[in-house]
């Protein structure tokens, strides 16, 4: 393939990755996914019920890869049994959306319920109002995750399966964004009660914000805030991901020599080694700018 | 009837570089600083998520370069380079992200709580971890043993998937890409497994105590990798 037409390829994949990890950071934020959830879950058990969706249908690697891999089985069924390809990876993630939309309902009647004891209330208007928007980001995930794969595996031919590459996207992009978005949802959006930068005391669990700008918080809410910082960077990092490991075989092509499969071997330590020293910058810029929390006094090494 | 003991005499190289691979993706898991859930909250060093999903991922965007690279090139040690160069990436750029998030959403400086003074840069960590918390973010030491534990994870992957490629089949091609990589994605999640035991949730990278226990998962995982390497070989030998 050209250079230039590789080139293209892999910046409709980075932009189609960026847009999956967005959406998944923000379907986990609707419907308090992944380690976050562990607070959702403990708020009504210290006497804070609340009107946040609560499900946790498992870590987000898996379920992201459940539904990418079933988006990427019809898909791929569908393009066997002669069907366009747009049309067979819309079908592919619909069918995904509903399975998704499945679980999220029965997660959260199973694990709210369970909850009767402590006085935590099923809300079916809550049920309602964000069971469509978690189906809806699903969806844009799933389909991104499978034009990437699709990309690979038609244009790249890329030796891996659709249905295969679609589940180990659907891994990384879980990975990714249960690393990076939820943290901002989890560490700041949950706890805007205590000052910005002290650190969240032990001590603290379970008291999640319950109040919203405006009337009692849901996970809408909780989206609306994510969706300034925590999902456009996860999206960042997952494309990133998909760009930049596309990226140093698109420039160092190993089919060519086996020297240009070496250089994008040392291009790609190179990458690395430079997100190792901006850490660094970040690490030494950020202890500057906040300082130590306790008077410095002389520990032995 | 399929001949056992043959399809092992041919292949015992292969089952012996499985298992190796196995071992290997063991012992990387002990390198990613995961702080699971804690660490989701700010409340524990290092990324916040799992131990398996967080290798997992990494291990298997390095599989993806592997497969890519072994599809135009035949050179055993280009491939699992490059198997290695794509799960640091994966795992670079997660931290990296991760990083901002910390610093720039949540506002705490990156610190560990195992170490006193951070064994690269040697900058004192004590001070900068706030108040009810197993330390933030992730210092450069975490950093640098989230890549080198990705770099061994993406390695091991991409031994498996070269060693099941290269045993003597009669499958065509596409179904033997289609076997193996499912089987190298199998045995990846099985190894992934077994350190966690160890890690037990939280774990800092190289410079953390838990780190000392690796030889107890690394010999776990040779007897469960022998016996899916068995299995693997045979499955696809004896097709």
């Amino acid at each position: 393939m050209e250079p230039l037409m590789g080139m293209g390829v892999l910046a409709l994949m980075g932009a189609a990755a960026t847009i999956a990890g967005t959406t998944e950071d923000l379907e986990s934020d609707v419907g308090s996914q992944s380690n976050p959830n562990s607070q959702v879950q403990l708020a009504p058990q210290m006497m804070y019920p609340h009107r946040i969706y609560n499900k946790a249908i498992s870590g987000e690697p898996p379920s992201n890869a459940l539904i990418c891999a079933i988006g990427g089985t019809v898909a791929s069924v569908l393009m066997t049994a002669g069907l366009s390809v747009i049309f067979a990876i819309a079908i592919g993630a619909l069918i995904a959306t509903a399975v998704h939309g499945t679980y999220c309902i029965t997660a959260y009647m199973g694990r709210t319920a369970s909850q009767k004891r402590f006085r935590q209330p099923i809300y079916l208007d809550i049920l309602r109002s964000h069971t469509p928007v978690m189906m809806g980001y699903a969806f844009i995930t799933t389909f991104c995750i499978l034009v990437v794969s699709y990309i690979m595996v038609a244009v790249l031919a890329h030796p891996f399966p659709l249905t295969l590459l679609a589940f180990i996207w659907g891994i990384t992009v879980g990975a990714i964004g249960s690393s990076t978005g939820d943290v901002h949802y989890g560490a700041e959006r949950e706890f805007q009660n205590v000052e910005f930068g002290s650190g969240l005391n032990a001590a603290n669990s379970g008291n999640i914000v319950r109040k919203a700008e405006s009337g009692l918080r849901n996970g809408i809410d909780n989206s609306w805030f994510c969706a300034k910082f925590g999902g456009p960077v996860t999206g960042l990092a997952f494309g990133m991901t998909v760009f930049l490991s596309g990226w140093v075989t698109a420039v160092f092509n190993p089919a060519l020599s086996l020297t240009m499969g070496w250089l994008s071997v040392a291009a790609g330590v190179i990458l690395v080694l430079l997100m190792i020293i901006w850490n660094r910058k970040i690490e030494v810029a950020a202890r500057k700018a906040f300082g130590p929390y306790k008077e410095e006094e002389e520990v032995a090494a | 009837m399929i001949d056992v003991a043959g399809i092992i005499a041919e292949n015992i190289l292969y089952i012996a570089m499985v298992t190796l691979g196995g071992m290997l993706i063991s012992w990387s898991v002990h390198f990613v600083p995961v702080g699971g859930a804690p660490a989701a909250m700010a409340q524990a060093t290092g990324i916040g998520t799992g131990t398996v999903q967080l290798a997992a991922g990494a291990g298997l965007t390095g599989l993806v370069a592997a497969g890519a690279v072994m599809a135009v090139s035949d050179s055993f040690a280009l491939v699992i380079a490059s198997g290695a160069v794509g799960a640091m990436i994966m795992i670079a750029v997660t931290m990296i992200v991760a990083t901002w998030v910390y610093v720039y959403g949540v506002g705490v400086p990156p610190a560990s709580a195992k170490v006193d003074y951070d064994p690269i840069t040697k900058d004192r960590q004590d001070i900068y971890v706030s108040q009810g918390t197993e330390g933030h973010g992730l210092p450069t030491v975490s950093f640098v043993s989230g890549v080198i534990g990705g770099a061994l994870g993406g390695l091991g992957g991409a031994v498996i998937y070269y060693s099941l490629m290269s045993t003597s089949t009669t499958l065509s091609q596409s179904d033997l890409v289609a076997l193996a990589s499912i089987f190298a994605v199998g045995i990846f999640f099985v190894n992934a497994v077994i350190p966690s035991y160890n890690i037990g949730g939280t774990i800092e990278g190289f410079h953390d105590p838990k780190f000392k226990k690796w030889p107890k998962a690394v010999l776990a995982s040779f007897v469960a990798t022998l016996m899916c390497a068995f299995v693997g070989i045979l499955t696809i030998g004896g097709l």
